[in-house]
């Protein structure tokens, strides 16, 4: 049994447990949930499950909010927002997406991208692409101000020129230093995609490696 | 039929319409084979050498059995290959570090340690106003903060950013590529 199924399995039974018999709670999270709260967050995640979309993250979106202080109704708003995220990331996506790769797209979507602007990443990159970086650094470019089209334009060209995660890792550290100095968001992303979907074709002995 | 089921099925069936990529030897390689098996049924001599490679050549449903089985092993070896086998591989050592000169205490929390709920928290160790803690931590995207002096929430400022903060305070996003099991 890998890592990734006992966590799976271990998540299932705290789910079960934290939001079912109080007798049975998970101990992290105790009594620092309302019995309302406990109840609506049960609804959602057995919601989330009855649609095959992963559970796990709804319960760290738990844990999250528990320890930065949120109370009950707030984490309800949180956990519900994600479900619906991460529904409309399953929706576009499909069944061959990762856990990690939901987890993403859900950040992206509530970073303000459309949902279908994910659907045509994935299917411009086909099945063997992990695009988990590529989104969550759509989602950081986005959240730091570059126009959502612009964003998506540039993840989309660096996906198909056959960038792989680190050139657009190292895209985005640049995107966020110019920012940072004072650049317009547009324009350094617009700038720095440039240099970077010609950069990774001029390396090709980097790309063999991986 | 529900949008997912239609994508995952748009996808599959694009995987397979993409060409198979084989290296320039390939074809040496695979003639080579044929012969080789044909010598193995044939009398041997040179008459048996033309007799086989004239005999492949005009017989093209050869070449389409023989295409179609390299199709299939490719697509079942990239369906295989999926992230998910990466996803099942062992927790990756990450450092977490921050500058913060004049903070007391620094943790690191975040949801591969269920954000410090049941004492899980990573405590940095201070090297001069460098905060830095190392961990295992599986392979995946996750999301973090630093917590410094038991209150102050701090985004990890050499890392993308979380999208939404939705109880107040920031957070970073962290994509740990495993190694294929």
């Amino acid at each position: 049994m890998n890592t990734r199924t006992a966590r799976g399995i271990l998540m299932t039974a705290l789910v079960a447990g934290a939001f079912g018999r109080a007798e049975a709670q998970d101990p992290r999270i105790g009594n620092r949930l309302d019995a309302p709260s406990r109840k609506a967050l049960s609804a959602l995640v057995d919601s989330a499950r009855a649609q095959g979309i992963p559970v796990e993250p709804l319960m760290e979106k738990v844990y999250q909010g528990l320890a930065m202080g949120a109370d009950g109704s707030r984490i309800v708003v949180a956990v519900r927002s994600l479900t619906v995220e991460m529904a409309n990331a399953h929706r576009v996506l499909g069944a061959v997406a990762t856990t990690d790769e939901l987890k993403a797209a859900a950040s992206a979507v509530h970073a303000g991208v459309p949902a279908v602007e994910l659907g045509k990443m994935k299917k411009q990159s086909g099945l063997r692409r992990s695009l988990t970086l590529p989104f969550t650094v759509l989602a950081d470019i986005v959240s730091r101000g570059v126009p959502v089209q612009t964003a998506a334009n540039a993840i989309r060209s660096l996906v198909g020129a056959g960038a792989h995660d680190r050139d657009i890792s190292e895209f985005q550290r640049n995107v966020q230093v110019d920012i940072e100095k004072g650049a317009q968001p547009k324009a350094a992303a617009e700038t720095r995609v440039k240099g970077a979907v010609t950069t990774p074709a001029a390396r090709p002995e980097k790309r063999e490696q991986e | 039929m529900p949008d997912w089921t239609r994508t995952t099925l748009e996808l599959i069936v694009q995987e397979l319409q993409q060409p198979v990529r084989v290296d320039e030897s390939f074809d040496r390689r695979v003639m080579v084979r044929v012969r080789r098996m044909q010598a193995e049924r044939r009398p041997r001599g040179a008459a048996g050498w033309v007799g086989a490679a004239v005999n492949l050549s005009r017989r093209p449903a050869y070449a389409a059995a023989l295409a179609a089985g390299v199709v299939a092993v490719v697509t079942v070896g990239m369906l295989r290959s999926r992230p998910q086998t990466v996803a099942g591989s062992e927790p990756i050592p990450v450092q977490f570090v921050l500058v913060a000169p004049e903070a007391r205490s620094v943790t690191v929390v975040g949801d591969f340690n269920n954000w410090g709920l049941g004492d899980t928290a990573l405590v940095a160790e201070n090297h001069n106003g460098v905060w830095s803690v190392s961990a295992p931590v599986p392979a995946g995207v996750h999301r973090y903060a630093f917590l410094v002096n038991g209150k102050q929430w701090v985004a990890d400022p050499t890392a993308p950013r979380a999208a939404g903060d939705d109880f107040g305070q920031p957070s970073s996003a962290l994509v740990v590529e495993g190694t294929p099991e």
